[in-house]
């Protein structure tokens, strides 16, 4: 199982040219330079598939989904036989006590090399009982395996900021690896969920050149995340010439106007959709006719709500109506200071006569 | 219900047929540079077509002026790839799709022969072994 | 705080409480000059043509004869900025955004590059003005901290808006918060100060205008 990966792949049918073909198109996305492809292969053709073991915690299962489902039929499902996936509860066939018997060995036989992966935030409220797996908090688990391992993804956005969880007013406590983890390179791929092509396209980054992407500071991948979506927006022109739709069903939605109006955050968010587009390259939620929602930016659930205009406000006005009332209150009374003061002055003046003034 | 019932028309592109830019002439002066360097030091290179600002219009007019040469090879492997040889020899012109069909990335390479058609010496002692085997078959 | 909650921040709990500081500002100044009152004129009132409130509203917008040739700068230049302005903060679509999410009027918005443009314009006439206001011994001598003061809040968010949508200096996020907070800062800081004059331009010109027009004399 421990030999070159090429010869893995021939083993499962997969030729020599396919692989080629599949490292091309991930440098290609992955903005390096056309050479680099070939450098690529052959350095993960030689590679020996590194031991990744991955911790769900706080989540939603979605970032498995995305990384599994959605392209398992392409060639990025390709990658999971570039590594060996030694813990993963939603994929691996064991389970209960198998299963963390199968983590603990791993951690033990490849201790200073594993890749960790985590998706989901760590929920720190009562000692972190709100998650749990099999009677030890995900903080615990956490620590442990960060320990041992070569480097952390953080995969999705619950993992790498806190996500949904974190959301106001953050029942659980919910904090993300890289508050716990700080001896560790960690690298944030965030999104809810991330793009497939983003996960694998960092795993296969650190297969070839052994180490993490270069990051940006938010500790993503600045070869995925270093545009916004609102740089790459096919919609940009529309923007650019304030044409806006204003419902989802009006004749500016018809006609692919841009969706500022309607909440769009393109402009605040730093992820690959315009660029890489979804579920194959099919399409991508703007395409879709439906703004972005901001999923790969810290925080973007309380973001002030996801159909306001980000130059609207984020909350309704709470003070407005109070302040008015106080304000006006106090011209009210200063102008009743005031006019006490005239009236002071006026009973107060004392005519002056010509007998004064001859004095 | 049929589908024009629906009143939605697609706009792909903002103003109908995005136009050239004017992003692909300047390819042509660096493809001529590549083909030197080839013929002067034998290094090959490559453009990186998904990589660059080109609208369709941009791509089909490279394509229509560097035309189509002798050669042409298709590869099957996850979905077809297109490894073309243009009008100027040395220069090739390469699509790959994926198992739908969609175009997953472009490049145009400037060498011999792209290094994907050559078959690998480990590929080729595999299929040593299997004429032995047939040989010792007979 | 990232930059992202930054924005969140300022679109929320800032903008809440510059908008309530604005508005009690407002309401407590106004209330309290107008309720101020003036003794009534007894005399009989003369009659002049030309001479009302009305008219002094509108006179007052032009210079006095023979001033603009004495300070040109200082009128062409704040006809530009003032237009600049205004143009700027109700024609541009997110503005107008603003305006229909707090009081739900709205109406069409100008192209972002007409925008743009005359945000470089009214800069360059701000600019203009500040540089006369330092050249000019007399208006040096004049001006207060006050002064300064105003001219860089009002400056300040025109500044960082330009910026933001150029993507100059910053990341958007963060410039784009950065614009709103000085907008914020620019409501806090009106009501207090003599960009008030906003507010009470043409009531004290319809003052002054009314009080003289009793003399008979058009101002
Ligand atoms: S749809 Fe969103 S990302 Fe696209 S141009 Fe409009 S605001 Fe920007
Ligand atoms: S368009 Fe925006 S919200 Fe949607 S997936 Fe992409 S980054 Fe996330």
């Amino acid at each position: 199982m421990q030999g070159p990966l090429i010869d893995t792949l021939a083993r499962q049918g997969i030729t020599r040219r396919t692989f080629l073909k599949y490292c091309a198109t991930l440098a290609s996305m992955m903005a390096l330079p056309p050479t680099a492809g070939r450098a690529m292969a052959e350095a993960m053709a030689a590679a020996r598939r590194p031991s990744v073991i991955w911790l769900p915690f706080q989540e939603c299962t979605g970032c498995t989904e995305s990384i599994t489902r959605s392209h398992s039929p392409t060639i990025e499902g390709m990658i999971f036989d570039m590594i060996s996936l030694d813990y993963q509860e939603t994929l691996m066939a064991a389970a209960g006590h198998q299963a963390e018997a199968a983590r603990a060995n791993a951690m033990k036989e490849n201790a200073g090399k594993y890749l960790l992966i985590v998706d989901g935030s760590i929920p720190l409220k009562m000692d972190g009982a709100y998650s749990c797996i099999g009677g030890r908090s995900n903080v615990d688990i956490l620590k442990e395996a960060a320990a041992g391992c070569a480097a952390i993804v953080a995969m999705g956005s619950c993992a790498s900021y806190g996500g949904i969880p974190k959301a106001n007013p953050n029942p659980t406590g919910a904090v993300s690896v890289s508050d716990i983890v700080k001896d560790k390179p960690i690298v944030n791929i965030p999104g809810c969920p991330p793009i497939p092509v983003v996960m694998t396209g960092v795993l296969a980054h650190y297969l070839t050149f052994g180490s993490l992407p270069a990051l940006d500071d938010k500790g993503r991948p600045k070869s995925f995340y270093g545009d916004t979506i609102h740089d790459r927006c096919y919609r940009r022109p529309f923007y650019d010439q304030g044409k806006f739709a204003r419902t989802f069903d009006d004749e500016g939605a018809r006609q692919g106007w841009c969706l500022f109006e309607l909440g769009c955050k393109g402009p605040v968010t730093h992820n690959a959709c315009a660029t890489v587009k979804w579920n194959g390259g099919t399409s991508w939620p703007v395409e879709s006719g439906h703004g972005c929602l901001g999923c790969s930016e810290p925080d973007f659930w309380d973001g002030g709500g996801f159909y306001k205009a980000l130059s609207a406000p984020a909350d309704p006005l709470k003070f407005a109506a109070a302040a008015a009332v106080v304000g006006a209150g106090a011209g009210v009374a200063v102008s009743f200071a005031n006019r006490a003061k005239k009236s002071a002055a006026r009973a107060s003046h004392e005519t002056t006569t010509l007998a004064d003034l001859e004095k | 219900m049929s589908l024009d019932a629906i009143p939605i028309h697609v706009v792909n592109a903002p103003s109908g047929e995005p136009g050239l830019t004017g992003n692909a002439p300047p390819l042509l002066r660096e493809l001529l540079e590549q083909v030197r360097r080839l013929l002067d030091t034998g290094e090959p290179s490559a453009i990186d077509l998904s990589a660059l600002p080109l609208t369709p219009a941009d791509l089909d007019w490279l394509h229509d002026k560097l035309g189509s040469g002798e050669i042409a090879v298709a590869l099957q492997a996850n979905g077809e790839s297109t490894l073309n040889e243009t009008g100027c020899p040395g220069v090739w012109w390469i699509t790959h799709r994926n198992e739908q069909g969609a175009v997953t990335s472009q490049f145009i390479e400037v060498t011999f022969v792209p290094e994907l058609v050559k078959a690998h010496p480990r590929d080729v002692a595999i299929g040593q072994e299997q004429l032995e085997f047939m040989i010792s078959d007979l | 705080m990232t930059d992202l909650q930054f924005l969140t921040w300022v679109r929320g709990p800032g903008l809440n409480i510059a908008i309530g500081i604005f508005l009690l500002g407002v309401l407590w100044r106004l209330i309290e000059i107008y309720t101020l009152g003036r003794r009534k004129d007894l005399a009989a009132p003369r009659h002049a043509a030309g001479a009302s409130g009305f008219h002094t509203v509108f006179r007052r917008s032009l210079p006095l004869p023979g001033m603009l040739k004495r300070s040109p700068v200082s009128y062409i230049g704040g006809y530009i900025f003032h237009a600049g302005l205004a143009i700027i903060v109700f024609l541009g679509a997110p503005h107008i955004l603003l305006i229909k999410n707090l009081v739900g009027l709205s109406w069409p918005a100008l192209p972002s590059q007409f925008i743009g443009l005359a945000a470089v314009v009214t800069m360059a006439a701000m600019v203009v003005v500040l540089a006369d206001r330092i050249n000019k011994p007399v208006k040096r001598f004049l001006s207060t901290f006050e002064d300064w003061f105003t001219w860089a809040v009002t400056f300040l968010p025109v500044l960082t808006g330009w910026m933001a949508t150029q993507h100059l200096l910053l990341p958007y996020t963060q410039m784009l918060a950065l614009h709103i907070l000085s907008a914020e800062i620019l409501l806090v800081v009106l009501p207090f100060s003599k960009l008030l004059h906003g507010f009470t331009l043409f009531g004290s010109r319809w003052y002054n205008g009314k009080v003289n027009a009793h003399k008979g004399v058009p101002v």
